[in-house]
């Protein structure tokens, strides 16, 4: 009997939702969410080396911005930020025992503001 | 009698893994674990699983079904799948694979050992929540003296493990089981427990997936005791600062 | 002279007990089951580390062996034993009429037997059947099957045991006149074949020692007689409850971490690979548990599951036959040289059935070496895979 290979795709799994809980779900949330906002932040680095750039590439770039696409990732931004904000809350608590036999409807919480949140984000943006 | 189809995971060797279906007859009130001892009984002799006690106390038989873990000796047919469905069966996760269902599950006893987790304990150490029948939680002593003593509820069956994100991604990562049985100890004079727990693989390792809570079969609600494993190792550190 | 070397076949708590006391003394030891530790009868066994009460009046031979190992297994492997005691209760006037027999029988065994009243048992245990007539305290215990089997081959295996799990004997190898010189074997986790010689072969397979003593053109009185066995999800006793009476169906309540197990019954089958349930029996199950325990009405069915005595002898009512081990060698029996089966007996028993079978082992090879296991404590089931 020898045993050789472990029965794991390593971090691919942290995104595998096969069999998980709603805690799982609350898991795989926080990693994306990070992933986006890291590359949220790579991004926005990227745009403010535009500037250096001079004011005419500056303000294409602005022009752009205002299209409904953009303000779609914009957003998806926003809720990633409230999400995994909300989430960090909920983790910190847990984290001193606080409310663990309530995890999963903090995370509903959670989830609520952040939808909640991303809509009035989403009508102050569309309309202005 | 229901007929179902067990599509089953197979490994032999260093083939790589398949899927093998089997037809089966089976009464809906018999569990996961009884179809695949009757597949190996009648249908395919090569097949190897895991089992012992058939009623969860022993832990060998942690599979998942369809992508859940699952205690298979406790988990009636009918309660994952209908007449004519299919039931996928495949070895635990985060565990070396030794060949078609069975995993080995070593690491996991090795690190129960280094933990020191209990094998018996006295019955004051059990937790009660859950019991709606039971004797007075201020159980009469044994007329010998003494205390009773009990078999702990984790059955190091690993399922928790094999949920576990983290585990997935960190081998050494101690894990579910292992810090519920520190929670459990205790950390007041346990230095090497402390140590354990507050390690690079320890409590901190843990993102707060719950999977372990929402997948252990024996009331140890390992997610809830790392959390309190962690205010135990604050608390612990707090006190040594202060002095 | 090199090391001999001992093939054992089955690792159930037979063929661990065997392996852990031939490594004790000194032989080389190959262990061959075909799944993984404990999966046959042992594994599946209630879980009651009989004090001897249960055959102190029938079956004397088998009480006193039971009161001995009890002790003994109490100091060597006290890590998988609740050592919480038993009662044995009377709930009818017929059981009230055993009392006195059962003392004596116990008496005449060496096994301790204490009379408390009904009031003092509801006090231990609160959820008794409140109309209880009598009560004995005996030094039952209970452990994890399991875990048992796992500390024996632990322990063999630290002094040099090799286990081939998931790994069917099928075939036995055979000299020009007939001797046993060694096995065929086919590993499932891999689909190899190979042989393995060895200077003694070790039947220990439990209900299925008839398919290897045909494969030697030997064979062995055995007669498969299943019980089924019930648990439940709460624990309602702390320590093993039984029905003062004579053995029979559903008569045994026994903890189990949080679980109450209510066991067994006896019946013949002819296939022991796979034993259907018989929900006839599950009913049986509840309504004679709920007679020792009416909570056990309330609490949910948590697993149903069957496992097969190998008792001995080939005809007669299964509960009759004498519960005694026997250990054959088959140079008697049928003239083969190089096999010895082993079988009957319990769980509780199972190092005293080690014990008699490497004496006879060492006998057969010319050696005269002491058995120890009574005196060296078991090493943690965890160092299985250390
Ligand atoms: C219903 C029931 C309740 C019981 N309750 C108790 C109790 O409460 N207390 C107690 O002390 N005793 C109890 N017993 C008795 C006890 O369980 C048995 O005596 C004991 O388990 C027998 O162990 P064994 O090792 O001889 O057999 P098994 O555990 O059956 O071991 C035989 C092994 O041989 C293996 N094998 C078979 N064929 C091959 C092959 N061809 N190649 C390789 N390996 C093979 C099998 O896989 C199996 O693991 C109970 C028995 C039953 C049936
Ligand atoms: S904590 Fe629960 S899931 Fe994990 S090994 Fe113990 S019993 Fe199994
Ligand atoms: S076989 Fe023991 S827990 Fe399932």
């Amino acid at each position: 009997m020898k045993a050789d290979k472990h029965n794991s795709k390593g971090f691919w799994d942290w995104f595998n939702p096969a069999g998980r809980d709603v805690g799982g779900w609350a898991f795989i949330l926080n990693r994306i969410s990070a992933l986006g906002l890291a590359f949220y932040l790579y991004l926005h680095l990227f745009v403010l080396g535009k500037l250096a750039q001079g004011p005419e590439v500056f303000d294409q770039f602005i022009a752009a911005a205002k299209s409904p696409l953009y303000i779609a990732g914009e957003l998806l931004v926003i809720a990633a930020a409230l999400y995994h904000g909300l989430n960090g809350v909920r983790l910190v608590l847990n984290s001193f025992n606080i409310g663990v036999p309530r995890q999963k409807q903090m995370f509903y919480t959670a989830l609520a503001l952040t939808i909640l949140g991303t809509l009035v984000f989403a009508t102050r943006m569309f309309a202005g | 009698m229901w007929k179902i189809t067990y599509r089953v995971h197979r490994q032999k060797g260093h083939e790589a893994p398949h899927y093998d279906t089997f037809q089966v007859e089976v009464d809906p009130e018999e569990y996961v674990l009884d179809g695949v001892e009757k597949i190996w009984a009648f249908e395919d002799r090569s097949l190897t699983f895991r089992h012992a006690c058939h009623h969860s106390t022993c832990g060998a038989c942690g599979m998942r079904v369809n992508g859940v873990e699952k205690l298979t000796c406790i988990t009636k047919i009918k309660d994952v799948t209908q007449d004519g469905g299919t039931l996928t069966v495949e070895p635990l996760r985060n565990f070396p694979i030794v060949s078609d269902l069975v995993v080995d599950l070593g690491p996991l006893y090795r690190k129960m050992e280094a933990v020191q987790a209990p094998k018996v304990h006295p019955l004051s150490m059990a937790p009660w929540e859950g019991e709606d029948i039971r004797p007075p939680k201020e159980v009469p002593a044994p007329p010998e003296g003494g205390e009773y003593i009990r078999l702990p509820d984790c059955l190091e069956c690993g399922i928790c493990i094999s949920a576990c994100p983290v585990a997935a991604s960190d081998p050494d990562y101690l894990g579910p089981a292992p810090l519920a049985a520190i929670q459990i100890q205790g950390l007041d004079g346990h230095p090497e427990l402390l140590a354990l727990a507050d390690s690079q693989e320890g409590v901190w390792r843990c993102h707060s997936a719950f999977e372990c809570s929402a997948v252990c079969p024996s009331n140890v609600d390992p997610g809830w005791r790392i959390m309190d494993l962690r205010k135990q190792v604050a608390t612990q550190r707090l006190k040594t600062i202060i002095g | 002279m090199s090391k001999p070397h001992a093939i054992v076949i089955g690792a159930g708590f037979t063929g661990t007990a065997i392996a852990h006391d031939l490594a004790l003394r000194g032989f080389d030891v190959t262990v061959v089951e075909r799944g993984p530790i404990a999966n046959g009868t042992s594994g599946r066994t209630h879980g009651l580390l009989h004090s001897g009460g249960r055959y102190a009046v029938k079956d004397q031979e088998s009480a006193i062996e039971c009161i001995e190992e009890n002790i003994i297994l109490r100091k060597i492997v006290p890590d998988v034993i609740e050592p919480n005691g038993g009662l044995f209760i009377a709930v009818t006037e017929d059981d009230l009429a055993y009392k006195e027999t059962f003392i004596q029988g116990c008496e005449a065994c060496g096994i301790p037997v204490d009379e408390i009243t009904p009031q003092e048992a509801l006090r231990l245990e609160p959820n008794l059947n409140p109309k209880l007539l009598a009560a004995l305290i005996v030094p039952d215990g209970t452990f994890d099957p399991l875990r048992l089997a796992l500390s024996f081959a632990a322990s063999a295996k630290k002094n040099g045991a090799v286990f081939h799990l998931f790994t069917d004997v099928v075939d036995m190898l055979l000299d020009g006149s007939g001797n046993v010189t060694g096995v065929k074997v086919w590993d499932r986790t891999n689909g190899e074949r190979y042989d393995i010689h060895s200077d003694i072969v070790v039947n220990a397979t439990g209900a299925w020692v008839g398919q290897i003593t045909k494969m030697a053109h030997a064979h062995v009185p055995i007669k498969p007689t299943p019980g089924i066995m019930v648990a439940y999800d709460r624990r309602l006793v702390n320590r093993a409850i039984n029905r003062l009476n004579r053995p029979s169906d559903g008569d045994i309540v026994l903890p189990q971490r949080r679980l109450a197990v209510v066991g067994t019954t006896s019946f013949s089958i002819d296939d022991v690979d796979y034993v259907p349930i018989d929900r006839q029996q599950v009913e049986l199950m509840l309504q004679r548990g709920a007679e020792l325990i009416p909570a056990i009405r309330q609490a949910r069915e948590r697993g149903v599951y069957m496992a097969t005595r190998p008792l001995i002898g080939a005809s007669g009512p299964g509960r009759s036959i004498s519960r005694t081990f026997k250990a054959y060698d088959h140079k008697d029996l049928d003239n083969v040289d190089g096999l010895v089966t082993i079988t009957g007996g319990k769980a509780t028993t199972c190092r005293a059935m080690a014990e008699k079978t490497v004496d006879i082992v060492c006998q057969k090879l010319g050696l005269n070496i002491p058995c120890t296991t009574a005196e060296v404590p078991l090493t943690s089931y965890r160092a299985f895979y250390a």
